[in-house]
This record gives structure tokens, C-alpha cells and sequence, in this order.
């Protein structure tokens, strides 16, 4: 009798749970948590967590919590793919966010694409296929994107360069830095600038002083680096130990506000989508609180592109209403436009052709003396 | 000449981290897979002892060669122990749990961002001109010549200590050494202390040199190539084949393709196990151990 008891409730039990856990959005993240890239992504996600949990407290989107389940894959294809698919089918989530290395992509995207369920790279360089005409299923908020973010750099260089730029590529063995710097080296062609060396560095490196003699021997005086930070960084440092002292530009990723104050090198370049924290907007503040409440463990300068994301997430859903399902989130999502509350330059808008924005603000910062300086305002790109 | 110095500075990086291999398994015929963790938690140890002596660096540096000394017998204490008599293949397991534990603790306290033990003990990093016009960092440099101390005061302790003398009876015949009232177990947790030093030492001077992040246990693993190439039970084999991979990666960056760097470790290992299986100065015996 009690065993009959016993059983009869836990079968309650079992049909009552899914059900419960379908009264939230769920969406479904994979992240280089850890892995060599992972200060790049952790931060991100953490601030998705912190921004999500702050709509959450406020009452939700249409009434309805959001769940965010999260899964580390550690920058490996495999583990992403295995995170997607598990998301996917056992979980049944509506949205797909993809916080990790491009050579993730691949895998995920074909999961999401078997399941119709949209994929938001937040965080993660922009693939190509969220450009026009984009593929249905794709969206990006990140701050990066392949090709618009070199044309930026090498305006900026072939404007601010006095005399002939001999440029030196570094890109970490990635399929997208390295496509970005064969992009980048081929652009630069074309704008009179000479290409005189491209470095290809693995993401684990004991040492990259052997590979920056390399670099330093073909003799640049400008240095480009499109790669995750830490690669982007220890070149400069090698570079600077061997006493090359020309310029170098790099992505402004999340680390870029600390590691240019640590740095203090008057000829290190950023090139930047997200405003920087020392511009003290309220949106920055209002960032700084949260993660103070949350005690992350990340600072607050590292999560914009996470809140970004948040922001992107909350307004879908708020357009997907409730019930939502992939399908209607995905119409929502190609009709989109998200305020960034200067966080960026101007606001991220989603059309059915474009899933990346209608146009792209970048800013260049470096140190200057005692402090970060701002060294080219926004300048807009058109996305067409 | 600045090749030079970039192979003399990763084969140190190899060999420091490959005489920790060396040091377990001549002892105890154990396969540390958890030694680039070790390594790694020795350079995170540094943070902390860093906020704890602030402003004194070259405490904070020493009590974090003490703390990765005392977890290397710790480990031992608490977990290889367990796995004396047991077969070999299970305590190799074992160091792998042990170093997915070692990763998981250090995001935990830690996270995944790149930190700066330089800027923590508030040291800097010039850069030297060595003869030629090569140049060398200042941690870099530090670096090689602890690899060179390390080498010679194992090779003293060995030859000469009395703890050394047990280390070597224990590892050619643990059921003797026993028999004639050699403490296994305090060798053995000597040998794991040992080790864990020397790969924290390699992980605190590259960590000083260039950052830290969780993705140096991948550099461990570069480095046990060096130690088979060498011989897993000879240091001066360690030593000798951390600078034969080094030497070849070096070289094949600069002239051939950066891109080849990774997989140079484990082309050399091929090379070197298809002409003399146990390395260059293995014995012959061991690898029937293997």
C-alpha cells in the first residue's frame, strides 16, 4: 500500500517538474568557461547571468521568469556540440547562445540548424552567415565582427601613420583571427600599406618571444593583432621585450580597459565597439552596481558584451510574448532594434536580411601620460 | 644569436617542468598527469600570498615555493598514499582526477581571467641586452639560471643526500629498500613535495614573465615530451631532450612555420621512440616497467 503510495506520488511528481520548468523562457548557453580563451567569455556570461537574474527580480519578461541554463565547454567543438545538442533536446530551449571560440561555431550551428532553434553569439566574434543576407536561424550582439573591424583599424593606421606603414600581422591559430589577418593582409594591399610579416600562434604557447623575432625580423613599424586577448597581448609584450618600439593595434576586448592601464604603452592602440568604463555613463554605473551586488568575480570594466546580450535576449523575448517557441522567437528577433544605452555607439537593429546591425561605431583608445585617452571618436560603418 | 636565447629559455620553461616528471616516476614509476595543474596552482599560489605579504614580494614568493612544497606531500598524504600496492595504471587515474580537482578549484577561486603575478608583487620586467644584441627578460633570465640551480642541487641531493640516496634505493628496488628500514612512504612524499616544486617554480617565473591563465597545465603536457625524448628516469635526459624539443621547435618557428610549434614536442617524441624506444638516456629496463 505504501509502496503503491510511494510510487503513485513520484509519478506526480514526475509529470508535475517539466511542467513547472516550462512556466520560464528557457534558454540554453555554451561558453569557453574555461579553456585558453576563457577570460574573454567567463566575464561575458557572468554578466548574462547577473543581467538575466536582474529581469528575473524585476518580474520577468511577459510575466514569466527566464531560465538561463548554462554549460561550459572549454573552447572545445566537441564539448559545444554535446552542450547544444543536450540543451536542445533534453532541455527544449527556445534560444541558443554561443559564448566561445569560432572553431565552436561550426558544431552548434548545425545542432541549432537541425532543430530550427535560433543561435545568438553573444560575445563570440560575428560569423559572417548574421551579415546580409543572413542565414533565418543566426543573430550576434558582439562587439566584433570579421572584416569591419579591420577595414576600422587600417583606416585609423593609414590616417594617423606618417610616412610609408610596413604592417605586421599576429593572429592566434584559430580559423577566424586567421582569416581576419589573410583578410587584413589583403586589405591592406589595396590601401598602400606594405604586409611584411603574419604570425600564426597556437593558443597554448609556453613562450612568445620565438615567435614575435619572427615578426620583429621582418621588419614592421605598425603591428596588427585581431585574435582573443591573451594572444593579442603576450605578442606586444615579447615584441616590447625584444625592443621593438613601433606602434601596435589590437581589438579593445573586455580585458582592454585594466591591461591598458597595466600596460602604460603610449604606442599600444585599441580599437573598440563598446565605450570604455572611464566614461562614467550611468549605464556604466548602473553595470558596476550589479556586479558589486552579485560579488562577481570579474570587474565590471569586462562585462559589457555580456549585458549586451542580456539586453538582446530580454527584448526578444518580451516580442516572442508568451507562449514562446523557437519559431516566434525568431520572428521577433528579425525585427529587433536594442537600445545599448550607449554602451555602444548608436543601438543594435535586426532586420529579416540582417541580423548583425545596420551600422557599426568604433572607437580608438590608448594611454596617454597618466590616463586612457580617447584617440578617434565613433566613426559608423554602414552594414549593407 | 636571439635564437639562441629563445631555445635556451623554452628548454629551460621544458626542463624545469620535466624534471618533476622524472623525479615521480624514478621514485614510484607513477606517470604524473596532474603535474602542469601543480604547476599552475603554484603560480595561483603566488596571488594569494601575494595580498597576504603586500609589499614584500620576495616573502610572498617564498611562501608560495613553501605552500607548493607542503602540497606536493600533501598530496601524497592524502591521495597517492591510497594507491601504494595498487597497479600503476590506477594511480596514473588517479593524478588525472587530480588535475581535473586542481583546474576546477583554481576558477573557483580564481576565474578565468588573466591575471599578473608581476603586477600583484608590484615587480617589473626589463628587458636585458645580452651579448650580440640578443635580449632576454629579466624573469625569463631568472628562470634559466633556476633551471640550471634546480639540475645541479637535484644532482648533489641524489648523489650525496642521505634522503637522496633512499629516493634512488626506493626507485631501483622499493621491496630492499624496505627491508632494510627505508621509510617508503616519506620518500615517496618527499619525491611528490620535490616535484611539485620544481613545476610551481616553472609556473611562478613563467606566470612573472608573461601572465597567467587556466590554460597552463597545457604547457606541462609540452613538456613531457622532453622528459620521454630524454628518458623518463634520467634528469640529465630531461635536461638534454628539453633542449633537443625546444631547439627544434625554435628553429622551425623562425624558418619553417609558427604553426608547427605545437606538434614539434610530439614529431621529436615519434622520431626519438622509433630509433630508442626508452629514450636517449633511459635505461632499457625501464621501459619494461612502462
Amino acid at each position: 500500500m505504501i509502496n503503491r503510495f510511494l510510487l503513485g506520488g513520484l509519478t506526480v511528481c514526475a509529470i508535475a517538474l517539466p511542467a513547472a520548468a516550462q512556466d520560464a523562457y528557457l534558454v540554453g548557453v555554451t561558453a569557453a568557461l574555461t579553456g585558453p580563451p576563457a577570460s574573454t567569455y567567463a566575464p561575458a556570461v557572468d554578466a548574462l547571468r547577473i543581467y538575466i537574474d536582474r529581469v528575473n527580480a524585476a518580474g520577468g519578461v511577459n510575466g514569466k521568469q527566464i531560465k538561463l541554463m548554462i554549460e561550459d565547454d572549454g573552447a572545445q567543438p566537441s564539448k559545444a556540440a554535446a552542450n547544444t545538442k543536450k540543451l536542445i533536446t533534453q532541455d527544449n530551449v527556445v534560444l541558443m547562445v554561443n559564448a566561445s571560440l569560432s572553431s565552436t561555431y561550426a558544431p552548434v550551428i548545425a545542432e541549432s540548424k537541425s532543430a530550427n532553434v535560433p543561435l545568438l553569439f553573444a560575445s563570440g566574434v560575428c560569423p559572417q552567415s548574421v551579415y546580409p543576407p543572413a542565414d533565418p536561424l543566426q543573430f550576434c550582439t558582439t562587439g566584433y565582427a570579421s572584416q569591419f573591424d579591420s577595414r576600422a583599424t587600417l583606416d585609423f593606421v593609414k590616417a594617423t601613420a606618417k610616412g610609408p606603414i610596413k604592417m605586421g600581422f599576429s593572429a592566434m591559430a584559430i580559423p577566424l583571427s586567421r582569416g581576419e589577418m589573410d583578410y587584413a593582409m589583403e586589405l591592406s594591399k589595396k590601401m598602400d600599406i606594405d604586409p611584411v610579416g603574419q604570425e600564426i600562434i597556437p593558443p597554448s604557447t609556453a613562450d612568445y618571444t620565438p615567435f614575435a623575432t619572427k615578426l620583429k625580423d621582418a621588419g614592421p613599424n605598425w603591428v596588427y593583432s585581431w585574435a582573443p586577448w591573451v594572444t593579442q597581448v603576450r605578442t606586444l609584450e615579447a615584441l616590447r621585450k625584444l625592443g621593438w618600439q613601433d606602434d601596435y593595434i589590437a581589438w579593445g576586448h573586455l580585458e582592454a580597459e585594466a591591461e591598458l592601464a597595466r600596460l602604460k604603452d603610449g604606442k599600444f592602440y585599441v580599437v573598440n565597439s563598446n565605450a570604455l568604463f572611464q566614461e562614467k555613463q550611468p549605464i556604466h554605473q548602473e553595470i558596476e552596481a550589479a556586479a558589486s551586488k552579485a560579488s562577481s568575480k570579474f570587474p565590471a570594466q569586462t562585462m559589457t558584451e555580456g549585458w549586451i546580450g542580456g539586453m538582446a535576449i530580454e527584448a526578444a523575448l518580451k516580442g516572442a510574448g508568451w507562449p514562446a517557441d523557437p519559431a516566434k522567437l525568431r520572428a521577433a528577433m528579425e525585427n529587433l532594434k536594442i537600445d545599448t544605452k550607449g554602451l555602444r555607439g548608436g543601438p543594435i537593429e535586426w532586420t529579416k536580411n540582417n541580423h548583425f546591425r545596420t551600422r557599426l561605431y568604433y572607437r580608438i583608445y590608448k594611454w596617454d601620460g597618466d590616463k586612457i585617452a580617447r584617440v578617434q571618436d565613433w566613426k559608423t560603418y554602414e552594414v549593407k | 644569436m636571439q635564437l639562441a636565447v629563445n631555445i635556451l629559455v623554452l628548454g629551460s620553461i621544458y626542463a624545469l617542468i620535466a624534471c618533476g616528471y622524472v623525479l615521480i616516476y624514478r621514485v614510484s614509476r607513477v606517470l604524473n598527469l596532474a603535474h602542469g595543474e601543480l604547476m599552475m596552482l603554484g603560480a595561483y599560489l603566488v596571488l594569494a600570498t601575494a595580498s597576504l605579504f603586500n609589499g614584500h614580494p620576495r616573502m610572498a614568493l617564498a611562501a608560495a615555493v613553501l605552500l607548493s612544497l607542503l602540497t606536493g606531500g600533501l598530496v601524497y598524504i592524502f591521495l597517492m598514499r591510497k594507491m601504494t600496492g595498487e597497479m600503476v595504471l590506477a594511480a596514473i587515474l588517479t593524478t588525472v582526477a587530480l588535475g581535473i580537482l586542481v583546474r576546477g578549484i583554481v576558477i573557483l577561486i580564481w576565474s578565468a581571467q588573466q591575471q599578473y603575478p608581476a603586477q600583484a608583487l608590484g615587480v617589473s620586467n626589463p628587458s636585458l641586452v645580452l651579448f650580440g644584441g640578443a635580449r632576454i627578460s629579466l624573469w625569463s633570465a631568472v628562470l634559466v639560471a633556476t633551471t640550471f640551480v634546480v639540475y645541479g642541487a637535484l644532482f648533489v641531493f641524489l648523489r650525496f643526500g642521505r634522503w637522496g640516496m633512499r629516493m634512488r634505493a626506493a626507485g631501483q628496488n622499493p621491496l630492499l629498500a624496505a627491508q632494510r628500514g627505508i621509510n617508503l612512504h616519506g620518500v615517496y612524499a618527499l619525491a611528490w613535495s620535490l616535484s611539485t616544486l620544481t613545476g610551481a617554480l616553472a609556473g611562478i617565473l613563467m606566470a612573472l614573465d608573461s601572465g597567467l591563465t587556466g590554460s597552463m597545465p597545457v604547457i606541462g603536457l609540452k613538456a613531457f615530451p622532453a622528459a620521454l625524448v630524454g628518458g623518463l628516469d634520467s634528469f640529465a635526459g630531461a635536461l638534454i631532450g628539453a633542449l633537443i624539443v625546444a631547439g627544434a621547435e625554435v628553429l622551425l618557428i623562425y624558418y619553417v612555420d609558427p604553426l608547427l610549434s605545437d606538434v614539434v614536442p610530439f614529431l621529436v617524441l615519434i622520431a626519438i621512440l622509433i630509433v630508442r624506444p626508452w629514450g636517449l638516456f633511459g635505461t632499457r629496463e625501464e621501459l619494461d616497467r612502462v
